[in-house]
Formats: C-alpha cells, sequence, structure tokens
C-alpha cells in the first residue's frame, strides 16, 4: 500500500473482491455515519470526502479495472495484525443430532507494530457521586483522578463527568487545559442524591464528542456504587451509539449493591467489561491499571462482521483476554480490544444442527474482521475469515488443542458460577447449591481454596435462607473470571 | 451424545466439559470409571456397620466367604453357623444378618429377606427363602424353603447378584 495514495477499498471496508451491491452498501453505510451534516468528530468531514472519491472509483466498472491494476497483488499480508483459529475438533461428525464446536481465535498485532507511537487519549470519567459514595470511596476516587490528571501527556485529554439524580461536567474536554484549575475542581466535588446512570453518561458522551477523534483512543469509564433505576435501557441505547462511534465504556463497580449484570451489557455493547472492586483502597488500583490498558491499546475495538448462516449458531462467545468478559452474541460481534502486549483470545462455541451436514465441507463462519488502529492515520483493510470443517462419518480420536482444554477448563467454572446465579434467579436453590457444590469441588482440585470455600459459604447461604450474602455472587463471578486471565499469565510464562 | 461418567447428564455431541457439574468428557483415560466405581462401593461398605463387623475379624476363624464377583469384596462368615443374606430398606423391620443392599442389591433385584446360608457339621448349606426374583446356584434355579448343599467355588445368583462361595478347607 503506497503512502501517498489511499486503498479505496480499505476506505470503504470492502474486500477486494467485493460486488458492486457490497460497495454501493458500505458506501451508503459509512456515508450515513460521516456526513458533514451529521458528523461531530475532527477529521470526519476529511474522511467523508475520501469516502465519497472511493466510491466514485469504486462504482464505475471502467475506473475499478484501471484502479485494481494499480495495486500491489497481495493485499492480505500487508495487513497489520495476524489471527490464529484454533477448532476443538479436526472435523464435524454425520450425526442426527446437535452437536458442539469450540474455535479459538487470537488476534495479534504484527511485529512492526512496536514502533508506533501511542495514541492519544480521550478519556472521560463519569463518577458517581450519589450520597453512599461519602467517605472512603469519594475521597479515593477523588485522588485517584487527580494522580490520572497529572500522569496526563500534553496531548491527552481527560475530561470528568460528577452525576448523581443529575449530571455535572466538573471538567470539560478540552487540549488546552489549566491542570492545577482542574485538580481544586476535582476536590470540590461533594456527594449527594440518588445514583441515575444515564444522566451521567449522556453527560460523559457529550463530552467525549468535543474531542472525539479517530486517531485517538476514545473511551468513557463509568465509576459507581449503586443500583440504577429504570433508565436501564437508554443506558443501553447510549452505548450503542458510542459503539457505533468507536467509543468504548468500561464499568466499573465499587462495593456490593451495584447490578453487575446491568454494567457488563453496557460495557459489552462496546466490547468492553466490568470491573468489581470490592474495597475503596483497590479504586486506585483498577483505574489506574485501566489507564495503563488503554494507553497502551493497538486495536481498541475488533469487530467480526458476518452473515448468520442456516443450521449453525453462535451459543456463546467469550473474551478470554486482554479482560475477561463476555461477547454479545449478535451480527456483528464486538470482541474487544487487541493490547501491545497481549493478543484479543476470543472462544466461540458453536451449535451445529444435523441439517447442516449434507455436504463433505460445512461452513460454520464466513465474514471478516474489521479493526481501526487509532496510531494508523489509514483504514485497515477488512480481514477475510472463513471457519470451516470436514464432514465425516467417524469422530476423530484426536484430544482437543491444549489451549483449548485449558481455556475451557477455567471457562467451565465461570459459566457453573453463571448457572447457579440464574438458577438462584429463578427460585431453584437446590439447583444452584448443586452448582456451587461442584463448582468448590473443581475450585478444590485446582488448588483454589479460598475461592473454594467461598462458594461453599454460598452454597450454605442459599440452602438455609435463599439468598446470596451481601457480596458472595460478585466475589464469585469475578474470581472466576480473574482465573480465566491467571491461566493465560502462567501459561505465558 | 456424551454421557458425563460423573453425574450421567447427556451432554451435546462435541463437548469437552459437563454442562452440568464440569467434569472433563475427553480428553482424558476412559478407563477411570472402572476405578471410581470399585473405589465408591469400598467406601460404601466401610460405612455400613453390618460388615464392619465381619471386616473386623481378620477371617481366620471364619467358616466360609462370599466373594462378590461384581466388586471384588470378600466377607467372611465367622462366630455364628447361620447368616440370613438380603437387604435393609428404609421403613422395613427385615434386618438381614448379612446386608447387601451397599452392594447395589436393589438394582440386582435381591429381596429384603432372601436366603439363607448355614453351616452343618463339615457341611455349608444354603436355602431360598421365597424370594421374588429366586437364586441361582451356577445358573440352576432353586426351588424356595429347600435346602441344597454348597460346595468350594459354587457361583451363587441372587436375583442378578453373583455371589462365588469360598469354603474354608478344615
Amino acid at each position: 500500500m503506497s503512502a501517498k495514495k489511499p486503498d479505496y477499498y480499505a476506505v470503504l471496508g470492502v474486500f477486494r473482491d467485493a460486488s458492486p451491491e457490497d460497495i454501493k452498501h458500505a458506501y451508503f453505510e459509512a456515508a450515513q455515519k460521516l456526513h458533514p451534516d451529521k458528523n461531530v468528530a475532527a477529521g470526519e468531514t476529511e474522511l467523508f470526502l475520501e469516502v465519497q472519491q472511493a466510491y466514485e472509483v469504486l462504482s464505475n466498472p471502467k475506473r475499478r479495472n484501471l484502479y485494481d491494476a494499480t495495486l500491489p497483488p497481495d493485499i492480505e499480508s500487508n495487513s497489520v495484525v495476524k489471527h490464529e483459529v484454533f477448532f476443538s475438533r479436526p472435523n464435524l461428525v454425520r450425526l442426527n443430532e446437535e452437536q458442539l464446536l469450540y474455535v479459538l481465535l487470537e488476534i495479534s498485532p504484527r511485529e512492526e507494530s512496536e514502533k508506533l507511537p501511542t495514541p492519544p487519549l480521550n478519556i472521560c470519567l463519569v463518577l458517581d457521586r450519589s450520597t453512599s459514595m461519602q467517605g472512603d470511596k469519594m475521597d479515593m476516587v477523588k485522588a485517584t483522578a487527580i494522580q490520572l490528571l497529572r500522569g496526563l501527556r500534553a496531548e491527552d485529554v481527560l475530561s470528568v463527568v460528577a452525576f448523581s439524580d443529575r449530571a455535572e461536567v466538573i471538567i470539560p474536554a478540552s487540549i488546552e487545559t489549566d491542570r492545577r484549575k482542574q485538580e481544586g475542581r476535582i476536590q470540590m466535588i461533594q456527594p449527594s442524591g440518588a445514583t441515575e446512570i444515564f444522566n451521567g453518561l449522556k453527560a460523559g458522551m457529550q463530552e467525549i464528542r468535543r474531542t472525539l477523534n479517530p486517531s485517538r483512543i476514545n473511551h468513557i469509564i463509568l465509576l459507581t456504587d449503586g443500583q440504577t433505576y429504570g433508565d436501564e435501557q437508554d443506558c443501553l441505547n447510549l452505548a450503542e451509539e458510542a459503539a457505533a462511534q468507536n467509543i468504548g465504556i468500561t464499568g466499573m463497580g465499587i462495593g456490593h449493591e451495584w447490578n453487575d449484570i446491568f454494567l457488563d451489557a453496557l460495557a459489552s455493547k462496546t466490547g468492553g467489561s466490568s470491573a468489581y472492586i470490592s474495597k475503596p483502597k483497590d479504586i486506585q488500583r483498577f483505574l489506574v491499571d485501566k489507564f495503563n490498558a488503554l494507553a497502551s491499546t493497538y486495536a481498541d475495538d475488533v469487530i467480526l462482521d458476518f452473515k448468520p448462516q442456516e443450521h449453525v449458531k453462535v451459543n456463546y462467545a467469550f473474551r478470554l483476554q486482554p479482560e475477561g468478559g463476555n461477547v454479545q452474541v449478535e451480527t456483528p460481534m464486538r470482541l474487544g480490544p487487541i493490547l501491545r502486549d497481549m493478543p484479543l483470545h476470543v472462544l466461540i462455541e458453536f451449535v451445529v444442527s444435523p441439517e447442516a451436514l449434507v455436504d463433505d465441507v460445512f461452513i460454520l463462519l464466513e465474514g471478516s474482521l474489521k479493526l481501526s488502529i487509532a496510531a494508523r492515520s489509514t483504514p485497515i483493510p477488512p480481514i477475510r475469515i472463513k471457519l470451516d470443517r470436514e464432514v465425516r462419518v467417524n469422530p476423530s480420536a484426536e484430544p482437543p488443542p491444549t489451549r483449548i482444554l485449558s481455556a475451557l477448563s477455567r471457562l467451565t467454572l465461570y459459566r457453573m458460577q453463571d448457572r447457579a446465579r440464574s438458577a438462584a434467579d429463578d427460585g431453584q436453590y437446590d439447583t444452584a447449591v448443586r452448582h456451587l457444590h461442584n463448582l468448590a469441588t473443581h475450585l478444590l482440585s485446582q488448588g483454589e481454596h479460598s475461592l473454594a470455600k467461598t462458594a461453599l459459604f454460598e452454597a450454605d447461604n442459599l440452602e438455609r435462607m435463599h439468598s446470596w450474602s451481601a457480596s458472595g455472587n460478585k466475589d464469585i463471578k469475578y474470581s472466576t473470571r480473574a482465573l480465566l486471565l491467571s491461566g493465560v499469565k502462567e501459561k505465558g510464562k | 451424545m456424551i454421557l458425563c461418567s460423573n453425574c450421567k447428564h447427556a451432554n451435546m455431541a462435541g463437548a469437552i466439559f459437563c454442562a452440568e457439574c464440569g467434569a472433563q468428557l475427553i480428553g482424558k483415560d476412559t478407563l477411570t470409571t472402572q476405578t471410581i466405581r470399585t473405589d465408591h462401593f469400598n467406601r460404601a461398605s466401610s460405612s455400613k456397620p453390618a460388615t464392619d463387623t465381619y471386616q473386623s475379624f481378620d477371617g481366620s476363624d471364619a467358616w466360609g466367604s462370599l466373594h462378590l464377583l461384581d466388586t471384588g469384596q470378600v466377607l467372611p462368615l465367622s462366630a455364628r453357623n447361620e447368616f440370613t443374606l438380603g437387604r435393609v430398606s428404609e421403613g422395613q423391620p427385615i434386618m438381614p444378618d448379612i446386608d447387601l443392599s451397599a452392594y447395589q442389591a436393589y438394582a440386582a433385584g435381591v429381596s429384603r429377606l432372601h436366603a439363607v446360608i448355614k453351616r452343618e457339621g463339615g457341611r455349608m448349606v444354603f436355602m431360598d427363602l421365597g424370594s421374588a426374583n429366586g437364586t441361582f446356584i451356577n445358573g440352576k434355579r432353586l426351588s424356595p424353603n429347600v435346602e441344597q448343599s454348597l460346595k468350594h467355588g459354587d457361583i451363587l445368583a441372587l436375583g442378578k447378584l453373583k455371589i462365588q462361595i469360598l469354603v474354608k478347607n478344615e
């Protein structure tokens, strides 16, 4: 790819063999997002002009042929990331019943990426300042916010919004700033009122849009300690808007009163995840870690776009790293970020129906991986991805690859607590207790004694009082989630 | 479909871990199933007081033994000359001298009071007590309430529960 001439196919996000319909569709989609009447971020008008230019060339068969002739022959190897695919089985088996197949997708930056500069940040801290935050929590949040502010580089932008039942912009998003004055404004935040997340999120979005730029890492960090009531759906809609503009959302919950399922759903809309901060003293560590992770972002959100196939469905998808979390099963799927020092690993569970196995080869998924890299000004061409398996009469005796086995063994624990949780929510306490006992057995056998104890303690609670202890379900959920990552790290050593 | 050997949950084909109990389904030695079963029976039997008594004898003064073929357990017969065989079931006042319920007696079709085994002089005698599924010696069905002598190595079947008779040589 020459630096002077933009790659028109990449600009539109289509393959080189795209049909005229595909090109038209991609153009309309991009035009809707980038039209000067609508776009908000600096530089988007320029992008729009590029898109238009690309469409003018590619929609005309003659001009497209001429343009194609100027392209270097192999564009796929030019790609900036590499991806590897592992299957749990070498082939599908011709059966009269549904069967499972696991696919592990690993996406990592190519070597040369080390030389890219760290992209500037555009981060908004959305802080809960409801009455319950009073004391240690608020003090710790303020101290950390000031620490982060001091650690910023000149090109970074950090805005701060505090919310209770209404939102207040503490620090507006702006490049020219008086940091000393900002510190004072953070110090002035006083807790009062109830928690209404939508207000805070909306104000946060407004701030982040002021300095929104595709060459920055645009991210909202929501910090709360309470439940929001009635505005969950509005929040989720807002998260979808954020995702469309490449704004990531991370949810952090302090203590045990907040709704982890909601924060997970909110964050996963943008390919992010939620974090559980059990004690106020950990607030600093979590926020600083998150900032460091954002600063080392390579690609902020990898999107797996595909057309759903008949007779096969994605049953479950989970990001094992960099941040463990559920991936929402929808088209397209937002898989999450790739960090410079940590590739993206996603495990997908497919259910294949017997009707699928007519031919000798079955295609589970055909689509593309799309990503944008803030440090690169040119768009990245999509990466074609095709998952297929041969269909045979007999199952293979080959054991599943070790990386799938070890990932699944830990993911199984996480899913067991998930099942215990939903069984308890449905009032099936004996089922929930059984799941927790099973979970404890496996935790013990893996040497996780204290977590096993917690699981048994909660099983006992459920049995006797039909309820979890105040922090029990969150402790188990986020600890089993953390196990996923520790497994990855051990392997790396 | 893959049946979990641990909890009998029916998992979808291609599953690697049981969706119910989390046990690993494939990629490990399948023979372990057998080991777990024996292990289970050993533990179950040691928790039963009735068989405990017998195991506390070292077998030196036993006049014979029952060798349970399915599990490999040997129950020595000693300290008295007559034992009733059967299984204890909850809420029933029937107490056989040897309770076989730890050896899957119910599933094998052993009656609560199935049979009696006696020592008469140097002879070992066996009698079915009108059991529902009958007793077989070396494959031949016994008539109920008729005594039948046993010799070393005879295979008894109480319903489907197979026991080999071991007679101590005197």
